[in-house]
């Protein structure tokens, strides 16, 4: 059941993130100005950047639209101008790819690492659960499951409550 | 008066050090003496902190351009109560801040405690003058506000545009509040270490104090949003700005101490990670300050040419590296009491729901802080930015949803097969339901329809724990169904607070997806009389005006709104060009309903007399501030639980 609950999970991640996911853009000139960063020190996505150069790339994108080029061909010539800079997110190529995988790839570490540290304890706690039982059997009264440590722990939590009540 | 503001900010990094060597004295020796001295001089500190904040406030009011700090954020025809929150529109004013509030949290600590014996106490508030130690010193030696220029100008330069708005009045004092708060927790964290205390009592203090400043820091972070919202005139409220993702960073990892610690309090486990959780909270929210202080993040060569950067990036690395060392020297006090009983359990979820919250944590840190670490690599400039985010972080994000759902429905220690079936058949069957209802309305994708599923999900989740409560009160109860979940609440406020809060998330990520996936936006220049369709909506351009308004410009055009052909509003979106640093700044005009807002924003004025108008729907935005509301009002609830607690114990 855990195993299938991780698999579900990662099934969604990995749905999630396909590009597939995205909800269909607007128009196409959103689609590309959505995807860019304003070249200017705004620093806005250029879809909803309100400054001067964002408006006159907004104007650009969408006149290259008309004259018919292509997603492609519009943001390589902005890229070939301005730099990778103007991309809102890196391509995932080289070693800009480590953006892209380390999530994901950090996200399915920590449910692996969680999954055996909880397999690890839950059979420690079988473990200890069979042996105390058979301890209290044998001596009688010691119920299992409950440690010494546990019983100190209480006592002492109690003699500090009626120490503080009494020095107050 | 500089020299006084000089003077207290020296004294006050001389009694933070007093602070901190007396009390370990006093630990070290056990004599009350030294513990007495160190908790006045962290009064002092706060009250010394107070002063130099005065002064400093005294100077930007009365525009004392001999003071270079307000010569460089403040003018003469700056409105007064901007003057006044120039104070935190700067790098050595918003310091000055950071420790009038981290001296106030130490001063509050000692006060809240005053009866408290345990020198336990006196540790915590050593570990808090440490960390005064560090800003006082800043400011005195570093970064003081207090310089004097040799030739005053004439006038400032004035305050930032972007900052004069009154949400940015109360903005970054909330946020600073929940971010320095953390330092509590931290404080006791580390107590409990030096001291190698047992015992979980402490623990309930720490999540009492940090469900206060997350609190705050997350009321900070929406007001943050909104203020992004009325003020940048992009449509949107989070942009995953730096800025706004430092802020973020703490609050996912101390909302994911606030899940764990709950299997500390009630089955002793996971401390390890528990402390490592409030160190690693604290450490964000000094590496937020640093990230948006020290300009590391304009380029790696801004960060060396930073006067703080170097000194923030050290404290982060010696704070750090102490606080893991303590953890691994004290491995041994930090051995779980328990062992888990089963995979499928309340604990299990919250260790995955804890992953997901680091994992969010993480990706947030990586892209925010990517484009130094590429350039530093590669040479080449690039950004990181919401398309990368919105990419990466939403699917995490869902995923905590789908948890948020499952974690409070499966029992402690083990879940069987009976209670899974009882409690997953019917959410699951209504977030079926509510997808298959949102397809012929226009959703589409997965990342719309996993947060619909999950929202209905959770929802119902919730809805059954109510139910269920008031169920096994029945008997007790025989008045009406509101007064029943309003004495259910009392009984037991943590629980159901944060079953509220859980509804003021889902709330957000409706409003999220709505206002997202479902905006429409359209923009025309329009000459009056012209008009602009936008779903329902038809603007139509009444005229443009020109005044001036205090420190600016402010062009208006008036635009007269229709929807389905029936008039609802005249609306006034602005431009206005500040006279210190000439740049246009957006006044946003909203036309608000609760299903929906009409977001208008003057582009400017064209040659040929034509205003350039660019309008969006945001559907469901309002819920993004209400779940937000909600989210408050469930924190609120929680944290009144303890308040009970204390007053029962001094009653006993």
């Amino acid at each position: 059941m855990p195993r299938r609950f991780a698999s579900l999970l990662t099934i969604v991640f990995f749905l999630g993130a396909a590009p597939s996911s995205e909800a269909k853009p607007r128009d196409p000139a959103h689609a590309i100005t959505s995807q860019l960063i304003c070249p200017c020190s705004c620093g806005e996505v250029l879809s909803g950047c309100t400054c001067e150069t964002g408006k006159t790339m907004q104007g650009y994108v969408e006149n290259a639209i008309k004259q018919g080029k292509g997603k492609d061909q519009i943001v390589g010539a902005l890229v070939a101008r301005y730099g990778e800079v103007i991309r809102g997110a890196p391509k995932p190529e080289g070693f800009n790819l480590l953006v892209w995988v380390l999530p994901f790839a950090a996200t399915l570490a920590g449910f692996a690492i969680a999954f055996l540290v909880l397999r690890r304890m839950v059979r420690r706690r079988a473990l200890v659960s069979s042996s105390q039982g058979a301890l209290a059997a044998d001596r009688g009264g010691f119920p299992a499951g409950r440690t010494l440590e546990s019983d100190l722990e209480e006592l002492r939590a109690r003699a500090e409550a009626e120490l503080r009540r009494m020095r107050e | 008066m500089s020299e006084l503001g000089r003077l207290a900010l020296l004294l006050g990094f001389a009694c933070s050090i007093f602070a901190v060597g007396s009390i370990a004295w006093g630990l070290r020796t056990g004599y009350s003496g030294p513990l007495r001295s160190g908790r006045r001089a962290v009064w002092t500190v706060c009250a010394l902190a107070l002063l130099a904040v005065i002064l400093l406030e005294r100077a930007l009011l009365a525009r004392d351009m001999s003071y270079r700090y307000v010569a460089e954020h403040t003018s003469k025809d700056l409105p007064l109560h901007y003057a006044f929150s120039a104070l935190w529109a700067g790098q050595e004013g918003s310091l000055l801040l950071w420790l009038l509030i981290l001296s106030a949290y130490g001063s509050a600590f000692l006060f809240a405690y005053r009866k408290r014996l345990d020198p336990f106490y006196d540790a915590v508030a050593m570990v808090i003058a440490t960390v005064m130690i560090f800003f006082t010193g800043l400011l005195t030696f570093v970064s003081s506000p207090f310089r004097i220029l040799a030739t005053p100008p004439p006038d400032g330069m004035g305050l930032n545009p972007l900052l004069q708005d009154p949400g940015m009045m109360i903005h970054p004092p909330i946020l600073y509040t929940g971010y320095v708060g953390f330092i509590v927790p931290f404080g006791f964290a580390m107590a409990v270490l030096l001291l190698n205390r047992s015992g979980t009592r402490w623990i309930e203090e720490v999540r009492r104090w940090t469900l206060f400043c997350w609190g705050f820091l997350g009321v900070g972070i929406l007001l943050g949003a909104r203020w992004a919202y009325v003020e940048l005139g992009w449509g949107g409220y989070w942009g995953w700005d730096p800025v706004e993702n430092a802020s973020l960073m703490p609050w996912l990892v101390g909302t994911g101490f606030l899940h764990s610690v709950m299997i500390e309090q009630r089955r002793g486990m996971l401390k390890t990670w528990n402390i490592a959780l409030i160190a690693l909270t604290f450490e964000l929210s000094i590496f937020g300050t640093f990230l948006t202080r020290s300009g590391v993040l304009t380029s790696v060569h801004s960060f060396a040419e930073s006067n703080i950067g170097p000194w923030f990036l050290s404290f982060i690395l010696i704070s750090g590296t102490a606080a893991t060392a303590l953890i691994l020297y004290r491995k041994a006090l930090l051995e779980s009491e328990n062992r888990m009983d089963a995979m499928i359990s309340r604990e299990g979820s919250f260790l995955f729901n804890n992953v997901l919250f680091v994992a969010l944590t993480f990706a947030t840190f990586l892209g925010t802080t990517f484009p130094v670490v590429s350039e530093a690599v590669t040479g080449t400039k690039i950004s990181v930015s919401a398309p990368f985010f919105n990419r990466v972080n939403v699917p995490i994000a869902l995923a905590l949803l789908l948890l948020t759902g499952a974690g409070p429905v499966l029992s402690w220690k083990r879940a069987t097969a009976s209670v899974l079936k009882r409690n997953f058949v019917l959410p699951t069957f209504m977030g079926i339901l509510a997808t298959g209802i949102a397809i012929p309305f226009g959703a589409e994708g997965v990342y719309p329809l996993v947060c619909i599923f999950g929202a209905a999900f959770v929802v119902t989740t919730i809805v059954m724990e109510f139910a269920r409560g008031i169920q096994a009160r029945k008997s007790a109860e025989t008045s009406a169904l509101p007064a029943q979940v309003v004495h259910l609440v009392k009984k037991n406020k943590r629980r159901y607070g944060g079953y509220i809060v859980h509804v003021g998330i889902v709330l957000l990520f409706v409003g999220v997806l709505g206002s997202s996936v479902f905006q429409k936006e359209a923009h025309a220049p329009l000459k009056t009389g012209e008009a602009l369709h936008i779903g329902p909506y038809t603007l139509t351009l009444r005229g443009v005006t020109e005044r001036q308004k205090e420190n600016a410009i402010l062009t208006t055009a008036i635009l007269g709104v229709e929807r389905g052909g029936k008039f609802v509003g005249t609306e006034h979106a602005s431009k206005a060009l500040y006279s210190k640093s000439q740049q246009p700044m957006t006044e946003v005009a909203l036309h608000w309903t609760p299903a929906e807002d009409l977001y208008m924003i003057l582009g400017g004025v064209n040659e040929d007399g034509s205003a350039s108008i660019q309008a969006y729907i945001n559907p469901l935005v309002s819920l993004v501030w209400g779940g937000g509301i909600v989210m408050v009002l469930g924190t609120l609830i929680a944290l009144s639980d303890r308040m009970r607690i204390r007053r029962e114990e001094q009653v006993g």
